[in-house]
């Protein structure tokens, strides 16, 4: 019995006490080691960036000290490497589509293609980006409606990030009658671009005649904007083309339709009726 | 009617159920002082060449009915009310309406004119109301592609050279801009980024607003230019009264800057 105790007093228990007072002294260590890290990463790197620095430095310190405190206690890390690498396969497997969102996030978040803030396109969903988590990215629509794209997703689909850069171009599609002087049709455009005060003056608006269309001549006027001008800047601008266009009798067109009979058969019957005899009616 | 004051910028008495007529270059302000409120109503003229040159300012009785007023609610019935000439808070791009060059070796002096913001200001403490610009200007991007640059204001002058031929606008504050064109090249000066951010507004006695003047140098081998803006306003403005300070600090890297920065990347 004495025995026994002097085994537990010398070596077992020594060695659980060194083992304990390693894995304290990392439950310690890591929480301090990560609020330094947040402290140096904050000003330095995005919101996004130094959380995730936190994290991995608070697990890895905490890992490094588990680690410690297995082998203290005899545990071979070599076996037990193995053995997890074995169980990540069989998990990854099991799992496969959410390691696969995971390691799309891993990209994501080098590739940097967006911030938490920007606005973004994915396919149909537009809206303003919430967070960029490890298996998604969180979405708030203009329509006030919270969506989940997976990071798989995102890596394979084009994505538009609309607030990347301070400025943007509004192109705007119009067609302006036959009858009407390309020349002048321009400078009316570009005065009404001129006394908006939205649109930019430079980059200059850009008029494009895009060709003959079927009842129209077509015209493409891109206008530049602030990004939190665009939308005030396409309300304002297609009103004021609008009445710039009828203040100077230029005609926008709509579809016709010319109905010939042909030669071999007779003419239309046309009837004209009295408006007002129709009315009563 | 009260009495006139000497500028549009002196401190003047609204007591309560008066109004303020100001009409400022192509601005027309109406300041109401109501019991307990002020409500200010503006509209600007569509063309500023139609707009007076000088300040016309009246105190009646009459009020502002308008539902278009924005209404401020202050206690305090102190009638005193300033309107403080201040520059715009983003540079403004000024493009001469002919272009001008600097040949090589040449000095100029351009005097450029930036309309003012008006701040409302009112009771014992100055407490701002809101900051009107007498004139609105259209925005403009300054940089030498659409992805790198900054958010400008776009402002048309003449840039004139001959301090006589200035002419006398009460909204709009000369600043005086020294070009040296030491390079072996003529310089355009066809954009140019005007930081107004960065200056003050000082009153002259004969009704006039400056500023601080700018000088700049184009040294013949590097492409790089220091700004200096200098600590008061212009000698021969006479005796002076500064009357804002600037919005954004001046700082020593700020206003040193690529010549293409400040004049725009010629094609």
């Amino acid at each position: 019995m004495s025995g026994v105790l002097e085994v537990l007093a010398n070596d077992t228990f020594a060695m659980v006490m060194r083992a304990a007072f390693l894995f304290a002294l990392g439950v310690v260590l890591a929480p301090l080691c990560s609020r330094l890290v947040t402290r140096f990463a904050e000003d330095r790197f995005s919101a996004h960036h130094s959380q995730l620095m936190r994290r991995l430095v608070f697990y890895g310190v905490l890992a490094l000290f588990l680690a410690s405190a297995l082998r203290e206690l005899g545990f071979s890390l070599g076996v037990l490497m193995g053995a997890a690498g074995v169980l990540t396969v069989a998990i990854g497997f099991a799992s496969q589509t959410s390691a696969s969102n995971l390691i799309s996030g891993l990209f994501l978040i080098g590739e940097r293609p967006f911030e938490v803030g920007d606005i973004i396109r994915v396919g149909t969903t537009t809206g303003e980006v919430l967070s960029i988590d490890a298996l998604s990215v969180k979405l708030r629509t203009f329509d006030n409606l919270f969506v989940r794209i997976p990071n798989e997703t995102l890596i394979k689909s084009e994505v538009t990030t609309l607030t990347r850069y301070p400025i943007r171009r509004l192109d705007l599609a119009l067609g302006v009658a036959y009858k009407e002087d390309v020349d002048r049709v321009r400078e009316v455009l570009l005065e009404v671009a001129d006394r908006n005060r939205l649109c930019l003056d430079e980059p200059p608006p850009l008029f494009i005649f895009l060709g003959f269309g079927d009842s129209a001549l077509n015209i493409q006027f891109s206008v530049w904007a602030a990004r939190e001008n665009f939308l005030p800047l396409r309300n304002s601008i297609t009103a004021e083309i609008k009445a710039a266009f009828d203040a100077a009798d230029i005609e926008i067109p709509f579809p016709h339709r010319s109905l010939y009979a042909g030669e071999a058969t007779k003419p239309f019957p046309v009837t004209v009726v009295d408006p007002d005899r129709r009315q009563d009616d | 009617m009260s009495e006139r004051p000497e500028h549009w910028w002196a401190p003047l008495e609204v007591p309560t159920d008066r109004i303020l007529t100001c009409r400022l270059g192509p601005l027309a302000l109406d300041i109401h002082h109501a019991p307990g409120e002020w409500r200010l109503l503006h509209r600007h003229d569509d063309d500023e060449a139609d707009a007076p040159a000088e300040a016309e300012l009246a105190v009646a009785v009459g009020s502002i009915d308008d539902d278009g007023a924005d209404r401020f609610m202050v206690a305090d019935p102190d009638p005193r009310l300033t309107l403080v000439p201040c520059l715009l808070d983003r540079p403004v791009v000024i493009r001469p309406r002919q272009p001008v060059f600097l040949p090589q070796g040449e000095a100029i002096t351009l005097y450029v004119s930036t309309p003012v913001v008006v701040a409302v200001r009112v009771g014992a403490g100055d407490r701002l109301l809101r900051e009107i610009p007498s004139l609105p200007l259209s925005d403009t991007w300054f940089g030498s592609t659409t992805r790198e640059g900054e958010l400008c204001y776009s402002g048309r002058t003449r840039a004139r050279h001959l301090r006589a031929e200035l002419p006398r606008r009460a909204h709009r504050a000369v600043t005086p801009f020294q070009v040296r064109n030491e390079a072996d090249t003529p310089l355009p000066l066809d954009r140019l980024s005007l930081p107004v951010q960065m200056l003050s507004v000082y009153g002259a006695a004969d009704g006039g607003l400056w500023t601080e003047p700018l000088s700049l140098t184009r040294g013949g081998d590097s492409d790089l230019a220091a700004l200096d803006v200098e600590e008061d306003a212009p000698e021969f403005a006479g005796a002076t009264e500064r009357l804002s300070g600037p919005r954004e600090p001046r700082t020593s890297g700020g206003l040193v800057r690529a010549f293409s920065e400040l004049f725009g990347d010629r094609p």
